[in-house]
C-alpha cells in the first residue's frame, strides 16, 4: 500500500512531470499535467498507439508502453508507463489519459477513485445511448481505489490501495489487478490480495474498521462478464463510462469546468455525441454528500434507480439493451435492476413481492416489500457483510450507510403491492 | 508444448508471489523424459480413487502442500489463463481455501483431486461466497475432490455448455442447521449436465441442484441430509435416476418458480432412485423452506414429469406430493398483478402431466408435519376427511386445486389465458379445462406395506377436480374435500400418460444417459 500525503503528491507529481517533459520532448502544447484543454487538436495527439509487435514489459517509452499493455501481463504497474510519476496513479496521466469521474459510482467500501482513459493516438470512441461508450481496441482504463482516512475530507490523506486496469486487447476487454505493495510501485496481484483492519472516519464522524479486499484476476469478469442465455461465451465489458455517468460536469487539473462527454467529443476522443445534447441520457448526481430527506419523490426515486444500476446492475441485468440473449451474471435470478427498465411494467422484476430464489432469509420473505424495507430480502443483503447473503457478492466489506438509506427510502416510498403490510 | 508455455507463464508470475505453492511436473526435462524430442506422449503418475489416471502433463496445484496448508494463491494461479483441455490436479489431503474461486470461459477443463475423500478444500475460513464459480465455457469435468463448509454454494456453474461433475463431494459437516450454505452442487443456466458418482451433504438448501437448464443426467449420486436431496427446477429434458437421497427434508424435488428467466421447465423423468427416511427438520428458507419434512418427492407447478420404479419408503409425511402454487400462495384473483409478467413467459401455477408408476411405495405418512400442509394434515389425521374417521396421511397426495380451477373455465382461471403471451401459448401452455393429457395419473404403483399395514398407503386428493364435485366454504371459494382412498383404488388419479423421451448429454463428444453410455442399464429399459 501506498499512502498518499496529498500535499507532497502534489509537489512531487509537479517536479517529476517537468523532469519528464525535458527527458522526452515530443509534441508540445502539454502544459497541464498530460492533460491539454479541449480546444486544438485531439486529446490523444501524440500519445502513439499499438503497433501490434509483442511488448516488451521493461521497454522504455517515451507515453505508454502500448505495445506491452496490448500483449503482456507485465509484473508492475510502471511497466505500462501510464503515470509521469510511476509512484502516483492518482494524477498525471501519461499522453493520452484523460481523467473521468461518475456521477453516480459503484460503492468500494468507501474508498476514492481516480480514473483515467486512454485512448490510442487517432482513434476514438463511438457513443452509446445506454452501454458502455464503444470504445476502441488499444483503450486502457486505469482505476485507482485509496482509503481516505476521513470520508468527509477526501482532498486530505489516503491509502492508495490498488490499481485496476481494463484494457481493450484485439480479442477483447481484459483485466489487470495491481496491488500497492510499495511507496513507489504496484504489482500483480493475479491471486489478489487481503488486508485486515483498515480504518477509516466516516462522514458520521465514526471510525469503522474493515477487511478489503484486492479482487483477483479470475474475479473481475464476475462483475464485467456478460454471459448468453444458451450456454457459450461470455463477452467481457467495462461497467462505469456509459453517457448516463458521464454526462455531469468534471473539474480538470487545469481548472476547466465541463461536461465530460462534451469535453471527449471536443478533444477528439468520443465520435456521434447527438448534437441535441438534451437528448443524451443523465443519471442524477449521488454520493455520500447528497441529502436523502431533501430528495423530491421523483429525485429519489431517480437517485434510487441509478445506484440499482451501477451497484447491482452489472450483474442484475436482461437483455434490455445487451445483445439479444445476453445478460448479466444473475439475470437468471429474476431480478433484474437496469436504469432504463420501466418499474411499472413488471415490479417483479425489482424483486417486489418475489421470493428469494437461491436461499433467502427467515424473516425476509420478499425481495423487495414496498413500505418495509426492514424485512426486504434486496435491503438486508445490501447491508449484511455475512459472506452468504451480502451484495454485491465481491469487494464489499462494509455496507455503504448512505447507499442503503437510500434504497431504504426508495422501497418505503414505491406504490404499495400484493406484499405491502396492509394499511390501516 | 502449450503446456510449457504454461508453465513458464506461472513461473513468471511466481516469482512476484510470496509463499507460493504452486510447482510444475516434467517441464524442466531433469528426469530425461518429457524434455526428449520425440518423446511418445505423457505418463501416468497417479491414479485417483475412482481409476482416474493423472499424468504428468498435468498442472499440479501445490504438490508439496500438506494437511492444514493453505493453498489459495496456488489454486487462483494455477487457474489463471488457463490453456485448452488443461488437466488440473489439486494435492492429497485436506486444505484450506480462504478465498472463492472462479473460472471464467474455461474450455476442455479437467480439475480432479486424487479422490473424493482423499483430497479435501475447506473453505471453512473463506472470506469469499461460493467455492467454486464455473462461468462459461465447455467441456469441464471436476472429480474425485471434496469442497467443504462453503459459505454459499458448493460448486456453481453458469452458462457452461458441458459440464461433469463425478466422484465430488460437497459437506457441511455436522448437524444440518440454517447457514449451512446454500447449494452443494449447482449448474444453473448450463446445458449439457451430468452430475454422477457424487455425494452432498448438509446443504441448506439442496445438495445436487440443477436449474434453469437442459440436457440434465443425474444418477448414481447420494444426497443425504440437506434441505433437499436432488432438485430440478426450471429445466428441461432432465433424467434423475439411481440415487439415493436419505435423510433429507425433502428428497426429490421438481419445480417451477415463477420470476426466473428460463420461466419453465418439462420433461423431467425420476426414476429407480432410492428415496427414503427424508425426515430432516426443515431449516431452509425460500421456496425451499416450505418443503415438508418427511417428503420423498415433491412437485410443485411443474408439468411433463415421470415419477418411476423408485423405492419411496419411510418418509415421514407423505412419498410423493404434486401440488400446484396456489399452495404457496392461494391469492388466486392476485396472481395476474403478482406473476403477470413470469406468466406471460409460460410459468404456471398449475402441475399438469405427472405420470406416477411402478414405484414401490412403503412406511410413509407416520407423522406428517409442516407448516405448507398442516391444515390438509389435520383433515386427514381427524374424522373431517370424506372418509369420516382419521387416516393414514396419504403417500401419494395431489392438491388438485389448480386443476379444479382450470376445469371450471371462465369461472376459474380461465381468463388467466389472456395473460400467456404467444411464445408460450403456442408450447402449449393455457389454463384451458385439463385435457387427457394434462392428467395427473398414477398406476401400477406397489403396495410395500405388509400386513396390517397394508392398508394404510392411500391417495389423497385435497380438492375434486370435477367441479359439479366442487363444494364452496362461505367465501364462495371452493373447499378442500380431503378426498382419499386405498392407493390400489379406482377414483383418484387413476389414468395412464404417454412415457417422456429420455435426457441426452452431450459431453466431449459422448452422448451419456439412457440413450448413450446407459443404453443397458436396467434403470434405463424400465
Amino acid at each position: 500500500m501506498r499512502n498518499n500525503n496529498n500535499t507532497t503528491a502534489v509537489i512531487l507529481a509537479t517536479s517529476l512531470f517537468l523532469a519528464a517533459c525535458g527527458g522526452g520532448g515530443d509534441e508540445g502544447g502539454d502544459s497541464s499535467g498530460g492533460t491539454p484543454p479541449p480546444t486544438g487538436g485531439a486529446l490523444n495527439a501524440g500519445a502513439g498507439s499499438p503497433t501490434g509487435a509483442v511488448g516488451d514489459c521493461s521497454a522504455t517509452t517515451a507515453g505508454v508502453n502500448w505495445d506491452a499493455l496490448m500483449t503482456k501481463a507485465c509484473p508492475k504497474l510502471s511497466d505500462y508507463n501510464l503515470f509521469t510519476d510511476a509512484s502516483d496513479p492518482t494524477t498525471g496521466p501519461s499522453r493520452g489519459g484523460v481523467p473521468y469521474d461518475l456521477s453516480t459510482a459503484l460503492f468500494s467500501d468507501y474508498t476514492s477513485k481516480y480514473r483515467f482513459i486512454y485512448v490510442p493516438e487517432g482513434k476514438q470512441a463511438g457513443y452509446s445511448v445506454s452501454e458502455v461508450l464503444d470504445f476502441p481496441v488499444g483503450t486502457v482504463i486505469s482505476k485507482t481505489f485509496a482509503l481516505p482516512d476521513n470520508t468527509a475530507m477526501r482532498d486530505g490523506n489516503e491509502l492508495v490501495i490498488e490499481t485496476r486496469l481494463l484494457i481493450h486487447r484485439t480479442d477483447g476487454w481484459y483485466a489487470l489487478p495491481y496491488y500497492w505493495s510499495s511507496e513507489s510501485d504496484a504489482t500483480l496481484a493475479i491471486a489478489g490480495k487481503r488486508l485486515v483492519d483498515l480504518k477509516t472516519i466516516n462522514n458520521q464522524g465514526e471510525e469503522i474498521t474493515f477487511d478489503y479486499s484486492v479482487p483477483k484476476q479470475a474475479d473481475c469478469s464476475s462483475c464485467h462478464a456478460i454471459v448468453p442465455g444458451e450456454a457459450g461465451d461470455q463477452i467481457f465489458l467495462p461497467i462505469g463510462p456509459k453517457a448516463r455517468y458521464l454526462n455531469t460536469d468534471h473539474t480538470y487539473p487545469d481548472g476547466t469546468v465541463y461536461n465530460q462527454l462534451q469535453y471527449m467529443a471536443e478533444g477528439g476522443l468520443l465520435a456521434d455525441l447527438p448534437s441535441n445534447f438534451q437528448s443524451v441520457e443523465k443519471a442524477p448526481v449521488f454520493n455520500d454528500e447528497v441529502s436523502i430527506p431533501s430528495l423530491s419523490s421523483n429525485e429519489l426515486d431517480d437517485a434510487a434507480r441509478a445506484y440499482l444500476d451501477i451497484n447491482c446492475a452489472h450483474c442484475h441485468r436482461a437483455d434490455l439493451t445487451l445483445p439479444a440473449g445476453y445478460a448479466g451474471a444473475a439475470g437468471t435470478s429474476g431480478v433484474q435492476l437496469e436504469y432504463g427498465r420501466d418499474y411499472a411494467t413488471d415490479p417483479g422484476k425489482f424483486g417486489v413481492c418475489k421470493t428469494p430464489v437461491a436461499g433467502g432469509k427467515d424473516g425476509y420473505p420478499f425481495d423487495v416489500i414496498p413500505g418495509n424495507p426492514d424485512d426486504s430480502y434486496l435491503l438486508f443483503r445490501m447491508t449484511t457483510v455475512d459472506n452468504r447473503h451480502k451484495m454485491p457478492e465481491l469487494a464489499r466489506n462494509t455496507a455503504h450507510q448512505e447507499g442503503t438509506a437510500l434504497i431504504r427510502s426508495w422501497i418505503d416510498q414505491l406504490p404499495s403491492a400484493g406484499c405491502s403490510p396492509s394499511t390501516p | 508444448m502449450r503446456q510449457r508455455t504454461k508453465l513458464s507463464q506461472l513461473f513468471t508470475v511466481s516469482a512476484l508471489a510470496s509463499g507460493l505453492l504452486l510447482a510444475g511436473c516434467g517441464d524442466d526435462g531433469k528426469d530425461g523424459k518429457d524434455a526428449v524430442a520425440g518423446n511418445v506422449g505423457p505418463t501416468v503418475v497417479a491414479t485417483t480413487t475412482s481409476g482416474f489416471t493423472i499424468t504428468n502433463d498435468a498442472i499440479f496445484v501445490a504438490p508439496d502442500a500438506v494437511t492444514g496448508d493453505d493453498i489459495t494463491e496456488a489454486l487462483a494461479l494455477a487457474l489463471f489463463d488457463l490453456p485448452e483441455n488443461a488437466l488440473v490436479v489439486l494435492p492429497k489431503g485436506r486444505f484450506t481455501v480462504t478465498e472463492g474461486i472462479i473460472v471464467n470461459s474455461a474450455q476442455g477443463l479437467t480439475i480432479a483431486g486424487h479422490g473424493i475423500n482423499e483430497t479435501i478444500l475447506d473453505f471453512g475460513g473463506s472470506n469469499g461466497d461460493d467455492a467454486f464459480r464455473f462461468t462459461g465455457g465447455n467441456g469441464i469435468t471436476i472429480r474425485d475432490l471434496g469442497v467443504y463448509e462453503a459459505p454459499k454454494n458448493g460448486i456453481k456453474t453458469l452458462g457452461v455448455d458441458g459440464i461433469h461433475i463425478t466422484y465430488t463431494a460437497t459437506v457441511w459437516e455436522g448437524p444440518l442447521e440454517a447457514d449451512n450454505g446454500a447449494y452443494g452442487l449447482y449448474p444453473l443456466n448450463s446445458k449439457n449436465v451430468l452430475m454422477e458418482n457424487n455425494y452432498a451433504y448438509g446443504s441448506a438448501d439442496a445438495g445436487i441442484y440443477v436449474g434453469q437448464s437442459e440436457n440434465i443426467v443425474v444418477r448414481n449420486n447420494t444426497a443425504k441430509n440437506n434441505v433437499a436431496g436432488i432438485e430440478i427446477e426450471n429445466s428441461s429434458m432432465a433424467d434423475v435416476y439411481n440415487n439415493i437421497a436419505v435423510g433429507n427434508s425433502g428428497g426429490i424435488l421438481s419445480f417451477d418458480l415463477p420470476g426466473l428467466v428460463k420461466a419453465y421447465g418439462s420433461n423431467v423423468r425420476i426414476f429407480s432412485n432410492q428415496i427414503y427416511a427424508n425426515n430432516a427438520e426443515n431449516v431452509g428458507a425460500g421456496t425451499v423452506g416450505e418443503v415438508p419434512p418427511g417428503t420423498g418427492v415433491i412437485v410443485l407447478a411443474a408439468s411433463d414429469v415421470e415419477i418411476y420404479n423408485n423405492q419411496i419408503t419411510d418418509n415421514e409425511t407423505t412419498a410423493i406430493a404434486i401440488t400446484s402454487y396456489f399452495l404457496i400462495d392461494d391469492d388466486v384473483a392476485g396472481y395476474p398483478a403478482e406473476f403477470g409478467a413470469t406468466m406471460a413467459d409460460g410459468w404456471s401455477p398449475t402441475v399438469k402431466n405427472v405420470y406416477m408408476h411402478n414405484n414401490t411405495i412403503a412406511r410413509n405418512g407416520g407423522n406428517p408435519r409442516g407448516a405448507l400442509l398442516q391444515p390438509i394434515i389435520d383433515g386427514y389425521t381427524s374424522a373431517f376427511n370424506n372418509s369420516g374417521m382419521e387416516q393414514t396421511f396419504p403417500a401419494i397426495l395431489y392438491d388438485g386445486i389448480g386443476e379444479l380451477l382450470s376445469n371450471f373455465g371462465a369461472q376459474g382461471i380461465g381468463g388467466f389465458n389472456a395473460i400467456v403471451g404467444p411464445d408460450a401459448a403456442a408450447d402449449g401452455v393455457n389454463y384451458d379445462p385439463y385435457g387427457a393429457g394434462d392428467l395427473i395419473c398414477a398406476n401400477s404403483n406397489i403396495n410395500g406395506n405388509s400386513a396390517p399395514e397394508y392398508d394404510q398407503v392411500n391417495t389423497g386428493l385435497v380438492y375434486p377436480v370435477d367441479p359439479a364435485d366442487a363444494t364452496f366454504d362461505g367465501n364462495g371459494d371452493p373447499a378442500p374435500q380431503l378426498l382419499i382412498e386405498p392407493m390400489i383404488g379406482t377414483n383418484y388419479l387413476s389414468c395412464t400418460q404417454p412415457r417422456l423421451a429420455p435426457a441426452k448429454v452431450t459431453f466431449r463428444n459422448n452422448v451419456y444417459g439412457c440413450t448413450g453410455d446407459d443404453l443397458a442399464e436396467a434403470a434405463c429399459a424400465l
